[in-house]
């Protein structure tokens, strides 16, 4: 049985190495990413677009030295596209060729469902791998039903069944990070058999450290600034609240635009960049020039 | 098990029984955790050390937690259950708020299994929850017509039909298929492989089938109370048919009733469906209902491929620019919005109303819907609108 300290210092030093990795991360997401190694199970992360959820696998495979494998979801998604497919062309040439071989026909058939005919797709890949990679499966939601139904399998035993083949079992288990916008409810299947992390927009120390992390130049006033201004942003009534990348992008836009001070004065000229923090034309027309001059002022 | 046996004798006898009542105490308070879950939490508690609270706290919320309102919920559980208690005074108020709105429905007289329910309603335990105070029990909705036996076939081989017809809905994405209108090339090369390269079994793509999600807005005010059962009815038809109905009804404000409206006991199904309902005052807020509706449950549920239904006569007391504000917002988001009015079948009525007028620009199909009879009328012009 571990000590607690020790546990907290294992927490503390991931946290770290997450933000050496370029990763902010709450102590919660460390202690989970913890006790996703040691349980083996995946990890499932909710949240709003924008929030960094995707990020995670990427700063994980960073921290352990693995390769990423990401799996985006889709509607109409199906197993060819996520497991594995017959390279067929290659398998007809392959019997022309073997059309003159003096070899018995199951030894050809062999020969021809083998593993050399196999195009492997992310996640037979993610099990074939020698050294546990981070296998990353974005926007679970968007994919059917039907294929949720195969990565509960896949989740669940680690093997991949292929009819011609035979069973292929997991060389190693991957870290699977399982993200999800909420646009379709998910099984309770696969939420029972997952770790759960919600994130919500990051609050401004967090969002002030990702930034001085992402967007080195940005001196420490002004970084202090453009976050004040885009938490005021995101408490307005928004159809799409800006995300942390939006927050990036801007701060990239005004330093482009050569702005190094937020204030009431300057608002014609945030104003032309506000493309890259406001994204639909309803949000758009709320922010007026007396708007921008308002929140700048406060910030 | 034999891994469990083993951590079970790790940590003392006390503490063991206090870790492992906790899945128990989440399950009490609406949370989808099993059996199994009170073992891994002694795993995880002998991984983590049960000595730190934080690390206890992070760890369990991601084991235990499945979905964003278990999450925001969890602090409060996890603190009133572990903290010892001269320092709960604070989380226990929040921690027993559910309880307690479940006992003030048990003073009425409501059986203890429906209450329970209400209080902790998967589909929308907040709305449910402030559904319950005390001062608004006196007036009910009364759905106790919701299962003449007679009137209720009828309406299940409607709803069937209509489930039947929108299950032959096509998308324009394809899929491999067996039968088809185009050829699939690279399905065709694969099945040549068994006869050695010459394709004689052709493969084809077919557009691929799917069922477009419903959702069901019901008006249960006073002025629709001699249709709402009778929506209800089609509404429980509807979600025995299909698995992806969405139901809610409003009044002065909205609910979801999908869990109540699947109790495979009908009786249940009603009590609970009462007691959601119970309590609301009277005037109709359609434009803020609409406008909730599009806050906590818009992003879950509607998609590019959801139908939305609303059945109302259109007697809003709110603004009617919330309304319209709240049926463009929900516009954006669904594919097609549907509009019944029970009246409008009626001789001379016109719809006239200010709800009325400020809904119809937002509107695909607005049609009369008062009986059994015009809603077997509406529905092939609802599939057409739905495709």
């Amino acid at each position: 049985m571990n000590s607690p300290e020790q546990r907290m210092n294992e927490v503390v030093a991931l946290q770290r190495e997450l933000e050496s990795a370029g990763y902010v991360a709450e102590p919660a997401l460390a202690a989970a990413l913890l006790l996703m190694l040691d349980l083996g199970r995946p990890l499932l992360v909710e949240g709003d677009a924008g929030v960094g959820k995707t990020e995670i696998a990427k700063a994980l495979a960073t921290v352990r030295g693995a390769k990423l494998i990401r799996l985006q979801c889709y509607e109409g998604l199906d197993v060819h596209a996520a497991m594995y497919e017959w390279n067929y062309q290659r398998q007809l040439l392959a019997i022309k060729l073997l059309e003159h071989d003096e070899r018995p026909a199951a030894l050809k058939e062999q020969d021809i469902f083998s593993e050399r005919y196999l195009l492997k797709r992310p996640l037979l890949e993610a099990i074939s791998c020698a050294e546990p990679p981070v296998l990353l499966i974005d926007e679970v939601d968007r994919a059917d039903e039907a294929f949720e139904a195969y990565l509960l399998e896949l989740l669940s035993e680690f093997q991949i069944t292929i009819p011609e083949l035979g069973t292929l079992s997991a060389v190693t288990r991957p870290l699977v990070v399982i993200t999800s916008n909420g646009t379709r409810e998910l099984s309770d299947a696969l939420r029972r058999r997952c770790l759960y992390q919600y994130i919500d927009y990051p609050d401004f120390d967090k969002e002030l450290a990702i930034v001085e992390i992402k967007a080195p130049h940005a001196a420490g006033q002004f970084a202090r600034q453009v976050v004040e201004f885009v938490q005021s942003v995101r408490r307005m009534e928004l159809q799409k609240k800006p995300g942390i990348a939006e927050t990036l992008d801007w701060t990239a836009a005004l330093l482009r635009m050569g702005i190094s001070v937020i204030d009431d004065d300057g608002a014609e000229r945030i104003l032309e960049t506000l493309s890259a923090l406001v994204k639909t034309r309803g949000d758009r027309e709320g922010f007026t020039r007396e708007v921008v001059a308002r929140i700048a002022a406060a910030c | 098990m034999n891994a469990a046996a083993a951590v079970i004798d790790a940590p003392g006898a006390l503490l063991r029984s206090r870790l492992t009542g906790f899945a128990g105490f989440l399950r009490a308070n609406g949370y989808g955790v099993g059996g199994a879950d009170s073992v891994r939490v002694l795993e995880t508690g002998v991984k983590t050390g049960i000595l730190d609270q934080q690390v206890l706290r992070w760890s369990l919320k991601a084991l235990l937690c499945g979905r964003g309102d278990e999450w925001r919920r969890f602090d409060a559980l996890f603190d009133a259950y572990f903290l010892p208690p001269n320092k709960k005074v604070f989380v226990e108020s929040v921690a027993t708020q559910p309880r307690e709105s479940a006992g003030g429905l048990r003073d009425s007289g409501e059986s203890d299994d429906g209450a329970g329910a209400a209080a902790g309603s998967a589909d929308d335990g907040s709305a449910a929850r402030h559904g319950a105070s005390r001062e608004e029990l006196l007036a009910h909705t009364d759905f106790s017509e919701l299962h003449h036996p007679d009137q209720v076939r009828d309406i299940e081989a409607l709803m069937r039909l209509f489930a039947r017809r929108l299950k032959r809905l096509h998308l324009r994405r394809e899929a491999r298929s067996h039968r088809g209108r185009r050829l699939d090339l690279q399905g065709t090369i694969r099945n040549s492989v068994a006869c050695g390269g010459t394709p004689f079994r052709l493969a084809f793509r077919q557009r691929r089938r799917v069922r477009p999600r419903l959702v069901l807005l019901l008006d249960v005010s006073r002025s629709m109370s001699p249709y709402s059962f009778f929506y209800l009815r089609l509404a429980r038809a509807l979600s025995g048919e299909l698995a992806d109905v969405h139901c809610f009804i409003f009044h002065t404000r909205i609910t979801g009733v999908g869990e109540a409206l699947r109790d495979p006991d009908p009786w249940r199904s009603q009590e609970r469906l009462h007691l959601l309902a119970a309590g609301w005052g009277g005037g109709t807020r359609i434009g803020e209902c609409l406008r909730d509706f599009n806050r906590d449950h818009a992003s879950r549920l509607v998609h590019s491929r959801t139908g939305v239904v609303v059945v109302s006569d259109g007697y809003d007391t709110g603004e009617p620019k919330v309304l319209a504000e709240a049926l463009a917002g929900l516009r954006r988001r669904a594919r097609r919005i549907v509009w019944l009015n029970p009246l409008l079948g009626q001789p001379g009525f016109s719809p006239v109303s200010r709800g009325m007028q400020a809904a119809l620009p937002h509107l695909d199909l607005l049609a009369p819907g008062g009986d059994l009879e015009s809603i077997e009328r509406v529905i092939p012009k609802i599939i057409e609108v739905l495709r």
